[in-house]
């Protein structure tokens, strides 16, 4: 089961992204509707098509050149969805005065919980199967970490977060959470 | 195409089809007439048809209606299965609508028509069930009217018909009628036990066509008592003929209305004839095509009770998607019932659940039932499963979307959920501008009470993988109506998500397309997965690589794909409109407005700082995708602006590689273009690439200068300029160049270079097809040129280019052009202070928002962020700060060339204080005479003496020497005189005077001219020279120093007659004399410090007496005293008391000094004196053996008051001399007196009166040592009395010398009662020396 963790700057540009494979087996919740996809053509833009709608996760095995476990998702079509869930999201965070945003949007196979900080931050998360108190353990640990990095005043909300530190911890966190 | 319309289950279908060849916009409009008709009433409709037919038909007083939808199109072959299934969504009727004023006679018509339909249906298919031909009489049709009636199916409207419209609602009653006759039938071959079984066979069962059905089941079935049932009329009382009590389905409609209710009492449930037919299957499925057919009958109440039966069965049997159909169903059944029930406005139910929870409720189980079909074998019932599912969460979607978009539940929600017609249909809340603002979408959640969110979480679980079971039509169509209604919620992104989904689709089959019309290959690799991480740039890949194929593609939608793109991106974050197309580049040299062109410079000037905004791997997926999508179309200039647009926009964010991949993309698209005859060109993409244009220094040579005419008049004299030095003392001075007043000043017609520093960002070579100078003012003429920007740097170009005009010539910017773009102009201000604090002023203001996130998400993207900040925005009338470089253009001017000078090598050798010359040929090299020269020289010693001038530390008498030092011992010099008017052609020697003066070391020689006459210079008072600068290396050589000048008195002893046999000696000789007290002697050590012997000769030049020379010859090394007597003198006393002069007419504020009248009295005496003494004495050297000669200067000289006392002739002259007795002179030698010890003597003083008044004098006389000597009376405070002027007298004194001895006796006279003549005491002195015997 993969999660894919988009800190999101508020301009929309992701700071800091992660991709965290858990051990835990995904929730397979098929539909007899999606089994025996046709292939219709062979173009660019079918592939395309077969990635948007969510299809090929099963198909599709290496496309660079790292082994992708958990089905491979399409990265690009992962960021569109993230991207996608933002509408969803700012229109929940103007009424909900909670920062934790549970499962505020699901699209094709993803459910996206968001965490938005005082300062506008989103971050975004994509993952498969339920898991609220460890999402939300895990996202107050990134939002701590998160904080201490703001600490830096060289650090603007534009500034995308290379530290290493940063992401060895958020990878311990995820690893402890998720 | 399909509209997916909630009521869609309700909507009889009436295919609208062109017969014969009319007219595109005929059609349209007839069919917009036809389209008019969204509903009949049912008693509208014909009710005149009998036995099985009439079944569906409805009573002439019922109060329904019959919904219509015109589509422009049939379903799809691939959808046959579904006609039992959802008959709803096939065309029941057909009308073809043909216009006779072509001459083709109805028969043909009648035919096309009847082969149009055998093309769209095939012959099997139950549907369309009924089907009519209108044929339109325009004006002036020779047709009979009357022909039409032999033809079954063929109505002529005649153009005369003065109520059209009428006719065809009338027309459409009876096609309907028609209709309802033909479910009749339909239904009736159902009921029979065959038939029964057909429905059943298969999850989406066909039925074969009637005639397959064997006659004998409907005999049967007539024998069944069947015919009886279906009497014209379905009422319920009708169905009474029904065996069975329907009393559990009057539980289940328990909550329908009363009316419903009651009439449901006397419903038979057809439980009985279930039985007697095809007991092997169950009945849920034929109730089911009950419900619909009643449904689209328009008769409600039947519909649901059916529809409530079935799904009484299907509770029992697994059969999900006919379950969910039935559940589709009653749900819109119900919608339309509150339509058609006072629309609902009356609603009483809504006081604990919302009035639509339920249907909305009925529509989620329906999903969920069709989420889990069965297993099914077939491959194509795949695609119709998922269509189903589709359609069905689609239909959720848009239920609550109507309620929400309507403001609650309401006439408006139904009439949106109603809306047929191949247009979607948009609800007035939501098609006025600004209603997709947060605040207009959250009022309408607000007052729906149905959440954005909600809308949205139901239409996404639309989406998934089965959607790629759907055709391409059915797939662009509900992604479509998704993407539609996830605008409507103003959730963009999402709608940017399924767009691209879209455009795939659309792309898709233009590919496929393409490639099963077999001329070409794909251009697009194939890949897997999303097809943009490896799409790979394949040069010459394109269309026919080896052979030349061209496809005349169609072009049409293009645009539309194009716009949807650009939105897709705009949402995004990318701006493909960035890099605009210009129509043409024919000519767009057209001078922009000035106030556009700065508003341009303002935005650019913004531009670089905004922050990021968007996701940029994102940005660069699409941006991949939107070129390949253009250049699949193809459109190649679309595929040019992308690829320019994106490189322009995501520069920061793109990857080298990319950039090169995007910028070679868009070259050869643009060559591709060009070869295909595409004229549209692109504007200039690159950013900003001009970051300063200057002019290059002309060299001095050929700078002119501007003088005022004054200079031309007067030949300047005065020497303050150059003892200042404040001013400048030069025609020309270099280092004065830099701070010209901004306005560089150019000759016309000769050639200018402008220094143009352009930058290039980007990782490739960035080809400019021209840059040129954006000029106005006098014309310039310059040729454009071309240039490469290596990549990643920046590049120096220089343009040159003539002025042809006398003027101002105002450098605006650059003008430049990209291959195959169109020019764009840049424009350059100056960076002038107000300019300065303009821009840094925008630039804070940005910074300002910078730090603090005003605008989020979308709302960051600059083009809107820019609107928002629009009304902050300073007007254009604050932008006066603007200025440009700017070149005055004066007329054309000689130019002079040195021809030769004598000075070898450039250098100058001198010994100090000699002069030399040096000659100078200066050749006039243009075609214009030149008549002023006008000379300037500089050396390395003015400008350390100005200093120390302007420091104001020195002395005056210091300032003096310095300012003399400057004026009047200047290193070159030249004779005004030489300069005379050179012809073109001509040359002009000029001589200089070189002075040799120690500390110089170079020395330059400036020479400025013109053609001060020449024209247009008359009347202003300016005029334009030129310069030529000769540096000169000067090496002036120390070797005399002189030293120790002093004056002494003129020894009392000498005389001339002691010595005549001395004479032969020269240097005495010098000393001869006359008289001893009037003179003194001059003496000065010289040195001789060089390596060879100098002469040296001093030279007295007094009045009164004769010149006459000492001189030396100085070895090297060695130092020599030289002696020169001089007469004394005496200044007058106007003279003494003239105040030291300044050379300069600089103004003395304090005197610099804090000196006492006395003092300074005696300072001036020093001076005047001194500069007396300077007058009169003359050093020169002359080179042993050689012929160089020179002065050597006294001025370093200082003179003592001693010296001075001595030098200035006394008031009186004093003469002593010594008598033994009145007769007997006592013996002298060399001046001194050899008295006798113990003897009187008698001194004598003369004293003469010699200033011109008359004067009374005491005499003080001194005698040493005075204990040895006894002298009659006082010796001081003598007496003499009144002397006139001239006059003389003696003064004797009777002294006696007590012992042997020298005895110094000396007299002062001093004038009594004369202040003014304190300083001029006469003195005389006498030495004696006594010896003899005591």
């Amino acid at each position: 089961m993969s999660h894919h963790l988009f800190l999101l700057s508020p301009s929309d540009t992701p700071l800091y992204s992660l991709t965290h494979y858990s051990t835990k087996p995904a929730p397979s919740v098929t539909s007899p509707l999606a089994s025996n996809l046709p292939t219709w053509s062979t173009s660019a833009f079918a592939g395309t098509l077969t990635a948007l709608s969510g299809a090929s996760s099963a198909t599709q095995h290496t496309t660079g050149g790292a082994v992708r476990m958990g089905g491979g998702q399409d990265r690009h079509v992962i960021q569109m969805i993230a991207n996608a869930s933002l509408d969803v999201i700012e229109d929940i965070m103007r009424k909900e005065n909670t920062m934790y945003l549970k499962s505020v949007d699901k699209f094709n196979e993803w459910t996206v919980s968001a965490f938005i900080t005082a300062g506008n931050m989103k971050f975004i998360l994509l993952h498969e199967g339920k898991n609220d108190d460890g999402i939300r353990a895990f996202f107050v640990d990134v939002w701590e970490l998160y904080v201490k990095t703001m600490l830096n005043p060289f650090h603007t909300a534009h500034t995308p977060i290379r530290s290493a530190v940063f992401d060895g911890r958020v990878r311990a966190s995820a690893k402890k959470y998720l | 195409m399909d509209t997916h319309a909630f009521a869609s289950l309700a909507h009889v279908r009436i295919l609208l089809v062109p017969v014969g060849s009319i007219p595109q916009s005929l059609f349209e409009k007839y069919a917009a007439e036809i389209r008019s008709f969204d509903s009949i009433r049912l008693g509208d409709i014909p009710a005149d048809a009998k036995d099985e037919k009439a079944r569906f038909m409805p009573s002439p007083l019922s109060t329904g209606h019959l919904h219509l939808s015109f589509p422009t199109h049939p379903p799809p072959l691939s959808h046959s299965p579904l006609t039992l299934f959802r008959p709803s969504h096939f065309p029941l009727a057909v009308i073809g609508i043909a216009s006779c004023s072509q001459d083709e006679s109805l028969a043909s018509l009648h035919s096309q028509f009847n082969d149009s339909l055998l093309d769209a249906f095939p012959a099997g298919g139950i549907f369309p069930l009924a089907r009519n031909c209108f044929v339109f009489e325009t004006e002036g049709s020779a047709t009979s009217l009357n022909t039409g009636d032999n033809m079954p199916g063929l109505v002529v409207l005649p153009s005369m018909m003065g109520n059209k419209r009428l006719y065809i609602g009338t027309l459409l009653a009876d096609l309907c009628s028609h209709i309802l006759g033909e479910f009749g039938v339909v239904v009736q071959v159902l009921e029979s036990p065959l038939g029964n079984e057909h429905l059943n066979s298969t999850t989406l069962p066909v039925l074969p066509p009637l005639s397959d059905i064997p006659p004998p089941l409907n005999s049967d079935a007539k024998g069944d008592a069947l015919p009886p049932i279906l009497t014209h009329n379905s009422q319920p009382e009708v169905s009474k003929n029904f065996k069975i009590s329907p009393a559990p389905s009057m539980k289940r409609n328990s909550s329908s209305g009363p009316y419903f209710r009651q009439s449901a009492l006397s419903v038979q449930a057809p439980r009985k004839r279930m039985s007697t037919i095809g007991t092997a299957s169950s009945h849920g499925r034929l109730y089911k095509v009950l419900g619909d057919f009643f449904l689209l009958a328009g008769r409600i109440e039947d519909s649901v009770i059916w529809y409530t039966e079935a799904l009484q069965l299907f509770k029992n049997s697994h059969d999900p998607i006919w379950h969910a159909s039935a559940l589709e169903g009653i749900a819109t059944a119900s919608i339309i019932e509150s339509w058609s029930a006072g629309h609902g406005l009356h609603n009483s139910t809504a006081a604990t659940k919302e009035p639509w929870s339920d249907v909305s409720e009925k529509l989620h189980q329906a999903t969920a039932l069709y989420f889990k079909p069965p297993t099914v074998d077939g491959e194509s019932i795949h695609s119709l499963l998922a269509y189903l599912y589709a359609c069905c969460v689609l239909r959720h979607a848009s239920l609550l979307f109507s309620v929400w978009s309507a403001k609650g539940w309401g006439p408006l929600a139904f009439t949106t959920m109603l809306q047929p017609g191949p247009k979607p249909y948009l609800p007035p809340t939501l098609s006025y501008t600004e209603s997709d603002s947060w605040l207009n979408l959250e009022r309408l959640s607000s007052i729906s009470g149905i959440s954005r969110t909600s809308i949205s979480s139901v239409l996404a679980s639309l989406h998934g993988p089965w959607l790629l079971h759907l055709g391409f039509r059915e797939r662009i169509a509900i992604l479509e109506a998704t993407a539609s209604i996830y605008a409507c919620l103003g959730y963009k992104r999402k709608e940017a998500y399924i767009l691209r989904e879209v455009l795939g689709c659309i792309m898709d089959l233009m590919v496929c397309g393409r490639e099963e019309d077999g001329a070409t290959t794909s251009s697009i690799p194939t890949t897997a997965g999303l097809g943009l991480h490896n799409f790979n740039p394949t040069p010459g890949s394109g269309y026919g690589p080896t052979v030349g194929v061209r496809l005349s593609e169609s072009s049409d939608g293009n645009v539309s794909i194009l716009i949807l793109l650009k939105y897709v991106c705009k949402v995004l974050g990318i701006n493909l409109d960035a890099v605009q197309l210009a129509p043409s580049d024919t000519d767009s040299t057209v001078a922009e407005d000035m106030s556009a062109s700065i508003l341009k410079y303002d935005n650019e000037a913004v531009e670089e700082h905004h922050e990021p905004y968007g996701w940029p791997e994102l940005q660069v997926g699409v941006v991949r995708e939107a070129i390949a999508v253009a250049e699949a179309l193809p459109d190649f200039p679309a595929v040019a602006q992308f690829a320019l647009s994106s490189l322009r926009t995501l520069q920061s964010v793109l990857l080298p590689a990319d950039q090169y991949h995007l910028y070679s993309t868009s070259m050869r698209a643009f060559t591709t273009a060009r070869r295909r005859g595409d004229t549209r060109a692109i504007e200039y993409w690159s950013g900003r690439p001009v970051i300063s244009i200057a002019l290059s220094p002309l060299p001095l040579l050929r700078l002119p200068i501007e003088k005022s005419a004054s200079a031309l008049r007067a030949v300047s004299s005065d020497v303050a300029p150059l003892l200042q030095g404040a001013t400048d003392p030069f025609l020309y001075n270099p280092r004065k160049q830099g701070i010209a007043k901004g306005k560089a000043i150019v000759v016309q017609n000769e050639t200018l270079e402008f220094v143009v520093i352009l930058q290039n960002p980007y990782v490739f070579d960035l080809d400019l097809q021209s840059i040129s100078l954006s000029t106005s003012g006098v014309p310039f003429d310059s040729q454009p040129t071309r240039v490469t920007i290596p990549a990643n740097s920046i590049h120096e170009l220089i343009i040159s280019g003539r002025a042809t005009d006398i003027g101002s010539l105002v450098i605006r910017g650059c003008r430049v052009q990209a291959p195959g773009g169109t020019a764009r102009e840049y424009i350059l201000p100056l960076f002038t202070t107000e300019e300065e604090e303009r821009l840094s002023r925008n630039r804070s203001s940005l910074a300002c928002e910078t730090g603090r996130i005003k605008y989020t998400g979308l709302d960051s993207f600059p083009w809107t962020r820019a609107i928002k900040r629009q009304s902050k925005q300073v007007d254009a009338s604050s932008r006066s700060s603007f200025r440009f470089l700017e070149c005055k253009v004066v007329p054309e001017q000689p130019l002079l060339r040195i021809r030769r000078t004598t000075v070898t090598h450039g250098a100058v050798m001198l010994y100090d204080g000699e002069t030399s010359t040096i000659r100078i040929t200066l050749e006039n090299v243009s075609n214009l005479p030149i008549d002023f020269v006008r000379l300037a020289f500089e050396d390395s010693t003015i400008l350390p003496a100005q200093q120390l001038l302007s420091e104001g530390t020195l002395s005056v008498f210091e300032t003096y020497e310095t300012e003399y030092d400057l004026i009047h011992r200047p290193v070159f010099t030249w004779d005004k005189e030489e300069a005379r008017p050179i012809s073109p052609g001509q040359s002009l020697t000029l001589t200089l005077t070189c002075f040799g003066k120690v500390g110089c070391t170079n020395g330059t020689v400036h020479i400025s001219y013109s053609l001060s006459n020449g024209a247009g210079t008359e009347d202003s008072d300016v005029f334009y020279t030129r310069q030529l600068s000769y540096p000169l290396m000067v090496t002036v050589y120390n070797m005399l120093e002189c030293s120790g000048m002093d004056i002494l008195p003129f020894p009392s002893h000498y005389h001339l007659q002691d010595h005549e046999s001395c004479n032969r000696r020269s240097r005495r000789k010098q000393l001869s004399v006359d008289d001893g007290t009037e003179w003194c002697l001059f003496s000065i050590d010289v040195r001789n410090m060089y390596g060879s012997p100098f002469d040296v000769t001093f030279e007295r030049i007094q009045e009164g007496a004769p010149s006459a020379t000492s001189g030396a010859t100085i070895p090297p090394g060695s130092m020599s005293r030289i002696v020169i007597p001089i007469k004394k003198i005496i200044l007058s006393d106007e003279e003494l008391l003239k105040p030291i002069p300044t050379l300069s007419d600089r103004q003395f504020v304090v005197a610099s000094s804090k000196l006492s009248t006395e003092e300074t009295r005696r300072q001036r005496e020093l001076f005047w004196y001194r500069e007396a003494l300077f007058n009169c004495v003359k050093g020169k050297w002359h080179e042993t053996g050689g012929t160089r000669s020179g002065e050597l200067s006294l001025r370093q000289q200082r003179m003592t008051l001693p010296m001075l006392e001595t030098f200035r002739q006394g008031a009186a002259r004093v003469q002593m001399k010594l008598c033994a007795e009145e007769s007997e002179n006592v013996t002298t030698s060399n001046g001194r007196y050899f008295p006798k010890p113990n003897e009187f003597v008698y001194l004598t003083t003369q004293v003469t009166n010699l200033t011109a008044l008359s004067l009374i004098f005491t005499l003080d006389l001194d005698l040493g040592p005075l204990d040895c000597v006894i002298h009659e009376g006082v010796l001081s405070d003598l007496g003499i009395g009144r002397l006139e002027s001239g006059e003389s007298k003696e003064v004797v004194t009777a002294i006696c010398f007590l012992a042997n001895g020298r005895f110094d006796i000396s007299a002062h006279v001093r004038a009594f009662d004369a202040p003014h003549l304190d300083g001029r005491a006469a003195k005389g002195q006498l030495t004696a020396i006594v010896e003899g015997e005591m």
